[in-house]
């Protein structure tokens, strides 16, 4: 696997409403359960299914009640991939700040698809090809949505037949590209 | 090296149902209770005894017992019945010992009475 290819999967594996406000929040709220659903104002069941995803992907360790020596001790904890992640998702987090336009990490596709755009990879088949297992509709949407909030352009070619160019947006260029370079550190 | 002082702490599920027992049927008093964290902690009737609670996703009930003492074992589960505490089985004697009756917080931990027999 190329780096480029791994610098977007790893962007991939932080999307979602959740994952990263818990990789983020997790060890200032002790890895306990019941002070990060309040923190983050998560329905307690929601909460469980997503930590549970989390443990499956090996980001988190969960603690068995014989295993925690004080019930006061962390019933979560970070595995050394989770905290990998946690520095990805800072990355993120930093780059979200410089863009301005709130939470873009949220939704599914929409990270990978501004780095997508930085390496390049500017026509609708070749934004695609390079995100394993996207929709077509997914991607339009997200490319759509992007080019209403005004991070991304989109230009219309010619040849060699009629078809969009997206280009990321000259104020959001160089975030993206910082974020490329934080995860190009990581992976 | 030790100072006055014993905490018993207890994973739970629902602090707030936790609080309710422990207060409105044993009736200690709260001295610590932060909802933010899911944290608490309640006084016994012992100087410097106290329980604190932590809720937690997953609660297994404990299997030590945390036994409080008292003058008359029979009154006192009168008294605690009243309140809507049920005990477990019958009261159970160790000859010259103590007597023990048993009952279980909402999470399932183990609590005792305990009438002690023994002359002092």
């Amino acid at each position: 696997m190329s780096k480029e290819e791994r610098i977007l999967r790893l962007s991939q594996e932080l999307t979602g409403q959740w994952t990263l406000p818990i990789l983020l929040s997790l060890d200032e709220n002790g890895g306990r359960f019941t002070p990060l659903q309040k923190k983050l104002d998560i329905v307690p069941s929601r909460l469980s299914a997503n930590l549970k995803k989390m443990v499956a992907d090996g980001l988190l360790l969960h603690l068995s009640p014989q295993e925690r020596r004080h019930p006061l001790l962390p019933e979560y904890v970070l595995t050394e991939k989770g905290r990998l992640h946690r520095e990805a998702a800072r990355a993120v987090e930093l780059s979200e700040e410089q863009i301005g336009h709130g939470r873009l990490s949220d939704k599914l596709w929409g990270m990978p698809i501004l780095l997508t755009l930085n390496f390049e990879h500017g026509r609708f088949q070749e934004i695609r090809q390079s995100l394993d297992g996207i929709t077509p509709r997914i991607l339009s949407v997200r490319l759509q949505n992007f080019h209403d909030d005004g991070l991304i352009s989109k230009q219309v070619l010619e040849e060699p037949r009629p078809s969009f160019l997206y280009r990321l947006e000259k104020e959001v260029k160089q975030p993206v590209k910082q974020l490329s370079h934080d995860l190009t550190s990581l992976v | 090296m030790y100072k006055s002082g014993v905490t018993v702490w207890y994973s739970v599920s629902n602090l707030e149902q936790t609080l309710e027992f422990y207060t409105g049927k044993l009736g200690f008093e709260v001295v610590f209770h932060d909802p933010s964290t899911g944290m608490a902690m309640v006084n016994t009737n012992t100087k410097d005894c106290v329980i604190g609670f932590s809720e937690a996703e997953t609660v297994e009930p404990a299997t030590s017992s945390t036994v409080f003492e008292v003058i008359n074992i029979e009154e006192a589960m009168n008294s605690l019945a009243g309140n809507g505490v049920s005990f477990i089985g019958e009261v159970e004697q160790i000859p010259e010992l103590v007597k023990l009756a048993t009952f279980v917080d909402p999470d399932g931990h183990n609590l005792m009475l305990a009438e002690s027999l023994a002359e002092v």
